[in-house]
This record gives structure tokens, C-alpha cells and sequence, in this order.
């Protein structure tokens, strides 16, 4: 018997071959998988159909074909089940005028908790918000805006929370603090599911991943075997230079370069092996006395690597 | 606080801005100053004293029914009532409170309550303010309770038929414009058997039902009622009737349909 790698034995949200439409436009199609306890990336270039395969998770938006079963049942099935459900979008969904404090409070008194203002000091305790709990949240920065959100969506204390691109605007020290907070909810057994279009993000916050790009299941499983698959696919690499006519001929003869397209000062190289590129780019410079001015590798969204696997089923 | 009213204080805080206020209380009492303008020049009249009380009735009334009811109620209303679910949908927050553990039909309830109330404040400040000057050029106040039932009867109308547009439309404003003017004034008042469905009509049959009755005279002429029977019970139910409708209707949309953004 063949395990899927995108299904969990213990899984609380399940999603069976769902398609969602918008007229002509396909946004998820038949896609099979299923969410446990622990955290789980949802991993995709932007526009694979990440946030609407969460909306269905949510049933903010219905699946045009196949089921979302959250606990055993449909999401809208009773409004009881979203006692169960904390949600972070994408979009702002704040508002301005209320503070912190007020706003999270106010979501702690529609999830019907006996002491509304506790539990909102808690959940933005929980996200280092408290000293700015009483500011207007229209004065926050994107940041304070994520965790204020963030803090919504906990102060119910639900047993599933979807996040939907909740690094999004945060500095490296909040974006450390809210994966090790995503952990720790996780490690108490929460199903936390958390999407991104960036690779190291989601790396850094499990091992499970499930990959989307076109609306479909690209890949799903241990990340390491995805970051395997990947290391085929090149790499593109910005090069700026003073001589970049010189430069680019020398690197041409190098095995670790795919490819290479000039465009005014800037150089495009393609490489499997970006670590050999590296070292071949600053021999080279030095033998050729060119002075460099930026070295960028290309493609952060990972929406080439994406592709292949899609391309690969 | 239950999430009834937290949602209606929460309502209201975001869609009530200052500026927007203003302007609609600018409107509301626009009529108080046109009459405050017809006090004014009235003010030497060489006529008898029951010709100028006679005037100034007939004055009053068309001001309420032609201008304060039929413009005034229906525009700040609109404005405010197709905020309520508008501002959410363009702001993104209905995720946040459909995602939460409470019925559609209370949130639906909720939104069209605090519409109502939002409105009320600014359509009731300018009938308060135009019913005074009633009652100081007519040396009575009889009319000030009728006018101010009325306009919170065809307030509380509005309100439930605007908030739903707001939510389902992205034009709701001017498509509300389209719906006062035509239905109002022109579908409504051509096919009688319609005139329920008018809260224009609604309310001026309360005020017509309440209104002393040297005021009803003015009435068959002025208000065009329909096949509505002046009183304001009758109209009071019709209000309740539209309002627990249409709330029904939103829970409905939010419970069936992919939540709009």
C-alpha cells in the first residue's frame, strides 16, 4: 500500500478533490489533502490559490466541486464550529478606529467568552502587543497590524488556527517570535496551518508542507525531499559589474553556468549549483580586475521551482 | 455586552466619521432652514392670523412630504445604511465576523439596528429642529411628535432595505439614488397597490395618522398615500415587518453565498 503524502492518519480538516471556480478562471483544481495536529506549511508562489483553498478551509468561500470537512463536517454547517476556527487573512480586516485592545476584545465578546477584556489582554500579551494595546490600530505598523490579527484569531483559543501569510510585514525579530509562538501552538496540539510563498519561512517553521501552484497539489510531504526535487531546477543570479561584456564571455566557460544574457551592466546567469557559481564569480573578477556591484540571486518567490514540480507530475 | 449590541457599537463607531456627519446633518436640517427662511419672510405678512396659520400649514406639510420625507430621510439613510455592510466588504472585515461563533441572522439584525439608530440620530436632529420651528410659527406643538414618528418610521424602513444593497452591490449608493427616485416617485406613486412597499409612503401615513387634525385636511392632497391608510400602527408594523424581512434576507445571503470582497 502506497501512503500520500498530502493525507494524515490523525487529520481534524480534510479536503477532498476541491475545485473552486470564478467564472472562467480556475483558482484550486481537485485538489486531495488533509491537515493533523502539528503545523503544516501551505507553500506556493503568490496566485497558486493558496488563500482560497484556506477560505474553503474556513467556508468563507464555498469549493465549486469536492468537500472541506472540519472535524467531521462541513464548515458552515453549524456557526458553532467556528469556536473551534481562528482565522488570520491576508487582507487588513481591521478596524482602524477601534485600538488593540478594543478589537480583540470585541472578538473575544462575538466568540461569547465570559470575560472578554482578560482574554484580550492574554491573546495580545501573547503577541507582544500589550503596550500598545490602547493606540488606534489605524496608527500600526504592518507588523502590529499582523500580530493584532493574530491575537484576534487566538483569544478564543481555537483548536485550529489558519494563517494565511501571517510573516507578511513583520521585522526579523517579530517574524522570530511569531514562528516560535506557531510552534509552540502547534507542540500543544493544535492543527496550525500556515501559508507562504517563500520557501525559508515555511522551513523554518516545519517539516510538513503542502505545495500549490496553479490551483493544484504540486507536492506534499518532508520538506527535505521537496528542497530535493528542487535542486535541478537553476537558479537565476543578477550579476552588476563594470566590464559585464568581459565578464559574462569568462563565465560562460565555467561548468557551474546554465546560461547568460546581458542586458546594459547587468548579467543574468542561470546555475544549478549556486555555490560554485559563487566562487567562480569572485575568481573570476579578480583575475579579470572587475569590480562588482551587486550579486542577487533572482527568483525569491520560488515560482520557477513551483512550475517544475508541476511540470514533473 | 452580548454580541448583539457589540456589533451594532462597533458599527457604529467605524461609520459614523466626523466629517460625513457633519454634511449629513447639514442636509437633515436643511429644511429647518428653508422654513427658518419662509419664518422670515412671512414675518410682516398684511394677511389675517388664520390665513397665515392656514399658510404656514400648508407650508410645513410640503416641506415634510415633498422635501423632508421624500429627500431628505431616504438620502442620509442611504448614505449610512449602505455603509454598514459596505465599509466591511471594502475593508475586509466580514471574515471577522462571520468567522465567530453567532447566528447570520444576528449579525444581519445587528447591522440593519445600528443603521437604523446611526440614521436616526441625523434624520431626527433636522425633523426635531424643522417640527420646533412648526411649532413656533403655528404657536402649537402638536405636529412636532407626528413628524418626529414619522421620520423615525421611514428611517427604520430605509435602513432595512439599504444595508442588504450595501452588502450585495458595489454601486448601492447610487442604485439606491435610482431606487428612491423611480420607485419612490414614480412605480410606487403610478401603481397604488404598491404603495406598501414605499417607506416613504410608510411613513408619512404615520405622520398623517398622528397629525392634529387641522393638518389632516392637507392630507388626501399632500401625502399620496396610496392604498395606504393614514395611521401610525399600521406603519410601525410595516417597519417592523421590512426590518425583520430584510434581516433575514442578509442571514440568508451570508449563510448561502461566498462572502464578497
Amino acid at each position: 500500500m502506497t501512503l500520500n503524502p498530502a493525507l494524515v492518519a490523525d487529520a481534524t480538516v480534510e479536503v477532498t478533490s476541491v475545485s473552486k471556480w470564478f467564472g472562467q478562471k480556475v483558482a484550486v483544481s481537485d485538489v486531495t489533502c488533509s491537515f493533523g495536529p502539528g503545523l503544516t506549511g501551505l507553500l506556493g508562489p503568490n496566485g497558486a490559490g493558496k488563500t482560497t483553498l484556506l477560505r474553503m478551509l474556513t467556508g468563507l468561500t464555498l469549493p465549486s466541486q469536492g468537500e472541506v470537512l472540519v472535524k467531521g463536517a462541513l464548515p458552515r454547517a453549524s456557526v458553532d464550529r467556528y469556536r473551534e476556527i481562528g482565522f488570520v487573512p491576508e487582507e487588513s480586516a481591521l478596524y482602524n478606529t477601534l485600538t488593540a485592545h478594543e478589537y480583540v476584545t470585541y472578538a473575544a465578546t462575538l466568540s461569547g467568552l465570559g470575560d472578554p477584556g482578560t482574554a484580550a489582554d492574554g491573546a495580545l500579551a501573547t503577541v507582544e502587543l500589550s503596550a500598545d494595546a490602547d493606540r488606534a490600530i489605524g496608527g500600526f505598523s504592518k507588523g502590529m497590524r499582523q500580530r493584532t490579527k493574530v491575537a484576534a484569531a487566538l483569544v478564543h483559543d481555537p483548536e485550529i488556527l489558519v494563517l494565511d501569510e501571517p510573516l507578511n510585514g513583520t521585522d526579523p525579530v517579530q517574524r522570530a517570535h511569531l514562528i516560535a509562538l506557531l510552534a509552540k501552538l502547534a507542540g500543544e496540539g493544535r492543527t496550525v496551518i500556515v501559508s507562504s510563498h517563500v520557501l525559508q519561512e515555511v522551513e523554518r517553521m516545519t517539516d510538513r508542507v503542502i505545495a500549490i501552484v496553479d490551483g493544484k497539489l504540486a507536492a506534499a510531504g518532508d520538506i527535505a525531499a521537496i528542497r530535493r526535487a528542487m535542486s535541478h531546477i537553476p537558479y537565476r543570479v543578477l550579476i552588476e559589474c563594470n566590464r559585464p561584456r568581459d565578464f559574462a564571455a569568462a563565465l560562460l566557460d565555467n561548468d557551474a553556468v546554465s546560461s547568460v544574457t546581458i542586458d546594459d551592466s547587468r548579467i543574468l546567469l542561470e546555475t544549478t549549483d549556486l555555490i560554485a557559481l559563487g566562487t567562480a564569480v569572485s575568481r573570476q573578477a579578480r583575475d579579470l580586475d572587475v569590480r562588482l556591484s551587486k550579486f542577487a540571486p533572482q527568483d525569491e518567490s520560488l515560482e520557477s521551482v513551483f512550475r517544475y514540480l508541476v511540470g514533473g507530475r | 455586552m452580548n454580541a448583539f449590541l457589540a456589533i451594532v457599537r462597533v458599527t457604529i463607531k467605524q461609520t459614523l466619521r466626523l466629517r460625513r456627519a457633519l454634511g449629513l446633518l447639514l442636509l437633515s436640517g436643511s429644511v429647518a432652514g428653508m422654513y427658518l427662511l419662509f419664518m422670515i419672510a412671512t414675518r410682516n405678512s398684511t394677511n389675517t392670523l388664520a390665513l397665515q396659520r392656514e399658510e404656514a400649514i400648508e407650508v410645513s406639510i410640503g416641506m415634510t412630504i415633498g422635501v423632508f420625507m421624500n429627500i431628505v430621510v431616504p438620502v442620509v439613510t442611504l448614505i449610512i445604511a449602505t455603509s454598514v455592510m459596505g465599509d466591511e466588504r471594502r475593508d475586509n472585515t466580514m471574515s471577522f465576523l462571520v468567522l465567530r461563533p453567532i447566528r447570520r441572522v444576528v449579525i444581519a439584525g445587528a447591522k440593519v439596528t445600528a443603521a437604523f439608530l446611526e440614521a436616526l440620530v441625523l434624520t431626527g436632529i433636522g425633523a426635531a429642529a424643522f417640527g420646533i420651528l412648526v411649532g413656533i410659527k403655528i404657536e402649537t406643538f402638536s405636529y412636532f411628535v407626528p413628524l418626529l414618528v414619522g421620520t423615525t418610521i421611514a428611517t427604520a424602513a430605509y435602513a432595512a432595505i439599504f444595508v442588504p444593497l450595501g452588502y450585495l452591490l458595489k454601486r448601492a449608493t447610487l442604485i439606491g439614488l435610482t431606487y428612491v427616485f423611480i420607485w419612490e416617485n414614480g412605480i410606487a406613486a403610478a401603481v397604488p397597490a404598491l404603495s406598501s412597499l414605499s417607506p416613504w409612503r410608510i411613513g408619512a401615513s404615520a405622520i398623517a395618522g398622528l397629525a392634529p387634525p387641522e393638518f389632516q385636511e392637507l392630507v388626501g392632497s399632500e401625502f399620496g398615500l396610496g392604498a395606504i391608510d393614514p395611521g401610525a400602527g399600521g406603519a410601525v408594523i410595516k417597519a417592523v415587518v421590512l426590518m425583520a424581512v430584510c434581516s433575514a434576507i442578509m442571514a440568508s445571503i451570508l449563510r448561502r453565498r461566498d462572502l464578497a470582497t
